[in-house]
This record gives structure tokens, C-alpha cells and sequence, in this order.
């Protein structure tokens, strides 16, 4: 009986310990879940990207922006980078705000990645050129008026061409006429003298 | 040759050309080509893919133009019948003018796609040759004295012998190609009805300029035939 006892103190004593380990263990777990893990995106961001922070921080306080400089790995960013591209392109004030906040965050928190947004920033500018040289070429109407001018010009020049030939052609008529009566007088003028 | 031919050939190319002016920039779409990554390529001509219609048309009808004075000239040759040399003669002076138009108008189109003026290749240079040939016979008809006609007869044939050498360089450098794979085979469903629209006003366009030179020429060569024998006759001085 004793004997009894004592085991069932020692499995209770068991009993305790064990749940005590298994509340650590289950603390451990729900802390070891509750970190990031390394290169993951943090938790409710749906753009989960550097492509993101444009669009975001222009709507921060310049310096605020959280979002970490890794790099795009998600579909989701180029769908970002179009949106942000798209903005930008839909509003030239948007553009400048958005370069300035980057400026901003440059100097204060994060530089690499602002130097990184600075840069396609950049390239959407030469991409804008070209956009515009190639609105030029499609609109051009330049040479298609001096080819219309100058098929005008050629058929107005042989039409007045053909005109003054036939001019020339009444003017020769007309001489012919007028000596072949000047003719057909001396004629009758010899016959009434004979 | 009927008096009717002339205002008949001109309305129906003054109206023609009305059309084709209102189809090609207002109905015909912009000529666009995509290369393999879905990028515009650089035989997009856009806009400045409107001097097409006219240009063509002008060269299809130079075209025409000489082989009617090879052929007139081969008939004057052979029959010594005047008649052929009218025709022949009205046709050149019609080529010239046509010509012109090619020339100009290719120029400027080079331009705006290539960026470039001139270039000296064949098919450039024969053109040019040609034209300068036609040129020949219009200053030879004039200058060459009583042996005019064959001299430029002559001249007429050597010309349209060139036509198809000038038809087979096309396509064999920068120039768009011609054929059966060439680019008015191969027009797209919108442009095709503006183009032949435009050239068939260009064929009545040609045929009156034609008709009412070789009218005029007609009675050029009648009064002079006129005034030759009053002279023999004594009735004239």
C-alpha cells in the first residue's frame, strides 16, 4: 500500500514535469513560428516586394517606409512594377512626388533601395524618350505633304504644258488662216485684173 | 479619235483620285509590322506609309507608259505610218511626267524610312536612267532635225527594254520587294481596295494626259503637213 502510494506521488510528480515541459516546448514552437523566416516577406504585405515601396512610400511619410530591400521573387511584382510604371506614367505630379520622398529616404533610412527605385525611374525616362521619338514617327506628316506636293506640282506643270502647246497650236491656225485668205485675196484681186 | 475621250477620262480620274484620297487617309489603317518579340520593327513606316499608294501608282503607269512607246515606236519603225509616232511621242512626254512623280515621291519616302535621300544601287540608278532616257527622247524629237522621229523611236525601245530589269532589281536591296511575295501581293484586306482604286484613277489620269497629247500632236503634224504643201503649191510664202 505504501508502496502505492509512493509510485502514484512519483507518476504525479512525472505527470507535472511533463506538462511543464510540454507548455515550453509548445512556447517554443508558437515564438519559433511567430519569426519570420529568413528572406520570407512579412505577414499582410500582398505586394510583398521592393516594387511595392514606390506606390506605398508616396503615401508614407518620407522616411517611414518598413518594406525591406530584398529582391522581387513573387508574380505579383512584375504586376507592381506595371501598376507603379502605369501611375507614373498617368501623372507627372505623382512622378515627382515620388522621386522626391525617394530622395528623402535616400537620405535618411534606406539608400539602397531608393538608389535601386532612382534608377528605374531613370530608365523610365529614356523608355519615354523613345515612346516619344516613335509617336513622332507614327504622326509624321511632314513627307507625306511634300510627296503629295510634289505630285501636284508635276501634273500642274505638264497640265500648263500641254495648255500653251495647244496655245501655240490656235496661234499657228490662226496665222495659217490668215495667210491662206491673204492668199485666196490676191488671188481673186490677179483674176479680176486679168 | 472620239472628242469625248478626253473630258471622259479626266472626270472619271478627277473623281477616282478624289476617292482614293478619301479612302487612303481616312478609311485605310496605318501600316504597322511586329518583329518575333511583339515590338515594332523597322520597316514600320506609319503614317509615312500613305505616299504608297501614290507612288505605286504613278510607277505602274511609268511603267505602262513606256511600254506603249516601245511598242508605237517597233509599229513606226516598221510601218512608217506617222500615227505610231504620235502615240509614241504623246506617251513618252506622259512617262516623263510620271516619272517625275516616281522619282520625287521615292525620294521622299526614302527619307522618312531610311532616312536617306538617294542611294546609288541598281534599281535606284536604273530608274534614274530611265527617266534620263525618256528625257532623251523628248530633247532628241525636238533637236535632232528630219531624222527625229527615228532616232527617237529608237530610243523609245531601248527604254522599255530596261522596264523589266528595273521590275526584277525591286526588292534586291532596301526597296520594298515586288512579285508574287512582294508587298502589293501580299497587301493587307483594308489597304487593298484603296490601292487598286488609286491606280486605276492614275490609268484614267494617264489616258486622258495621252489622248489629249496625241491629239494635239495630230494637228501639230497635220498643219505642218498643211503649211509644207501650200508652200510646194506656191499659195502660201
Amino acid at each position: 500500500m505504501t508502496l502505492l502510494m509512493k509510485m502514484m506521488k512519483w507518476t504525479n510528480g512525472i505527470a507535472r514535469w511533463g506538462v511543464v515541459f510540454v507548455l515550453v516546448l509548445v512556447t517554443f514552437a508558437g515564438v519559433a513560428l511567430a519569426q519570420p523566416a529568413p528572406g520570407s516577406t512579412p505577414a499582410g504585405d500582398p505586394a510583398g516586394s521592393t516594387a511595392a515601396a514606390p506606390a506605398d512610400s508616396t503615401r508614407a511619410t518620407p522616411g517611414t517606409s518598413t518594406t525591406s530591400p530584398t529582391a522581387p521573387t513573387s508574380p505579383a511584382d512584375g504586376d507592381a512594377r506595371k501598376a507603379c510604371t502605369t501611375a507614373m506614367n498617368a501623372d507627372p505630379k505623382f512622378a515627382a512626388d515620388m522621386i522626391a520622398t525617394l530622395h528623402d529616404i535616400e537620405r535618411t533610412a534606406d539608400p539602397k533601395l531608393a538608389a535601386e527605385i532612382i534608377a528605374t525611374v531613370h530608365d523610365m525616362d529614356t523608355i519615354k524618350v523613345h515612346t516619344d521619338a516613335m509617336a513622332h514617327v507614327q504622326k509624321n506628316e511632314q513627307h507625306v505633304i511634300y510627296a503629295y506636293a510634289a505630285m501636284w506640282i508635276v501634273a500642274a506643270l505638264f497640265v500648263i504644258f500641254l495648255w500653251r502647246r495647244q496655245q501655240a497650236l490656235q496661234a499657228e491656225i490662226a496665222t495659217l488662216r490668215r495667210d491662206l485668205e491673204a492668199a485666196a485675196d490676191e488671188a481673186t484681186a490677179d483674176k479680176a485684173r486679168s | 479619235m472620239n472628242k469625248f475621250a478626253v473630258p471622259l477620262f479626266a472626270t472619271l480620274a478627277a473623281v477616282g483620285i478624289a476617292v482614293s484620297v478619301y479612302l487612303v487617309f481616312f478609311v485605310a489603317p496605318l501600316e504597322y509590322s511586329y518583329n518575333e518579340a511583339g515590338t515594332f520593327n523597322g520597316s514600320s513606316l506609319f503614317f509615312n506609309q500613305k505616299i504608297f499608294y501614290f507612288h505605286v501608282g504613278h510607277a505602274f503607269w511609268l511603267f505602262g507608259a513606256v511600254f506603249v512607246s516601245g511598242l508605237s515606236s517597233i509599229g513606226f519603225l516598221s510601218t512608217r505610218d506617222p500615227r505610231w509616232d504620235d502615240v509614241a511621242s504623246a506617251s513618252t512626254d506622259v512617262a516623263v511626267a510620271f516619272g517625275a512623280v516616281v522619282l520625287l515621291t521615292g525620294s521622299i519616302w526614302g527619307k522618312a524610312a531610311w532616312d536617306v535621300w538617294w542611294q546609288w544601287e541598281p534599281r535606284l540608278t536604273m530608274s534614274l536612267l530611265l527617266w534620263l532616257v525618256l528625257v532623251g527622247y523628248v530633247l532628241v524629237r525636238k533637236f535632232a532635225g528630219p531624222s527625229a522621229d527615228r532616232i527617237a523611236a529608237g530610243m523609245a525601245i531601248f527604254g522599255m527594254v530596261g522596264v523589266p530589269f528595273i521590275y526584277k532589281m525591286v526588292g534586291q536591296s532596301s526597296h520594298p520587294a515586288a512579285g508574287s511575295q512582294g508587298v502589293v501581293a501580299t497587301l493587307p484586306p483594308g489597304e487593298r481596295g484603296s490601292f487598286w482604286i488609286s491606280v486605276a484613277s492614275f490609268l484614267c489620269w494617264y489616258l486622258a494626259l495621252v489622248i489629249s497629247r496625241v491629239q494635239s500632236t495630230r494637228a501639230e503634224r497635220e498643219l505642218r503637213e498643211l503649211r509644207e504643201r501650200g508652200l510646194d503649191l506656191g499659195v502660201l510664202q
